[in-house]
C-alpha cells in the first residue's frame, strides 16, 4: 500500500509551495486541483527528479573553505 | 512524476477568509453590510469587521477576478501593522485553512505542522492508497 506524501510551505506573504513526493497518483492530482481552485493561480510548476528529496542529497557536505 | 508548484494565493472563498480574520483577532460579520470610512461615509462590502477606531475593514467580492478584495479607508488605517503586512498575514492564514480543509476532503491526514524561523508554515500531509 503506497503512502502518498505532500509537503506544503506557506510563506509569510501567503505564497504556497507544494511538493508531491513519490509517484503522483490520482489522489495527489485531486488534492492539487482542489487547492489550486481555492488558492489561486500557479506561478511555477516543475517536475522534480525522484532523487531530489533524498537523504543523500540533503547530507551533501558543504565545501570547506581553505584558509 | 513528482512535481513542485508555487501558487500565488488569492482570497477566493468566504469560509477560510472568515477563519483567517479570526486568527488575526478580528470578528468578521458575513453578509452585505456598510463599511464606514472618512466622516462616516460608507461603501457596501460582502463581509466586514467593525472597528471602534478608524475605518472598518470590508471585503468585497470581485466577480471579474473571482476573489475578495479589501475595502477600507486607508487614511483612517489604525491597525497595529501596515496594510501590506496585514494582507500578507491574512493571506498566509487563509492559505493554511484552505490547505488543511482541502487535504482532509481528499482523505489526507496532517502528520506535521511547523513554523520556520522565517515565519513560513510547513505542513506534511499523508494518505495510504490501496
Amino acid at each position: 500500500m503506497p503512502q502518498r506524501t505532500l509537503r506544503f510551505r506557506i510563506r509569510p506573504d501567503g505564497r504556497v509551495e507544494e511538493r508531491v513526493e513519490g509517484v503522483e497518483g490520482e489522489a495527489c492530482l485531486g488534492l492539487t486541483e482542489r487547492l489550486e481552485a481555492a488558492l489561486g493561480s500557479v506561478e511555477r510548476r516543475e517536475a522534480t527528479s525522484e532523487a531530489y528529496g533524498t537523504q543523500a542529497a540533503q547530507t551533501q557536505p558543504l565545501p570547506v573553505e581553505q584558509l | 512524476m513528482s512535481h513542485f508548484s508555487t501558487v500565488r494565493t488569492e482570497l477566493r472563498q468566504r469560509d477560510p477568509l472568515m477563519a483567517a480574520l479570526r486568527d488575526l483577532g478580528y470578528e468578521p460579520e458575513s453578509g452585505s453590510r456598510p463599511v464606514r470610512g472618512y466622516r462616516g461615509q460608507t461603501v457596501d462590502a460582502d463581509l466586514a469587521v467593525k472597528m471602534t477606531e478608524g475605518s472598518d475593514l470590508g471585503f468585497r467580492w470581485n466577480a471579474s477576478t473571482g476573489s475578495y478584495e479589501l475595502v477600507t479607508d486607508l487614511d483612517l488605517w489604525r491597525q497595529p501593522i501596515p496594510v501590506e503586512r496585514f494582507l500578507q498575514r491574512l493571506t498566509q492564514r487563509y492559505a493554511l485553512h484552505t490547505v488543511l480543509s482541502a487535504s482532509v476532503e481528499e482523505g489526507f491526514a496532517l502528520s506535521e505542522q511547523t513554523t520556520t524561523q522565517d515565519g513560513s508554515i510547513e505542513l506534511v500531509v499523508t494518505r495510504w492508497d490501496a
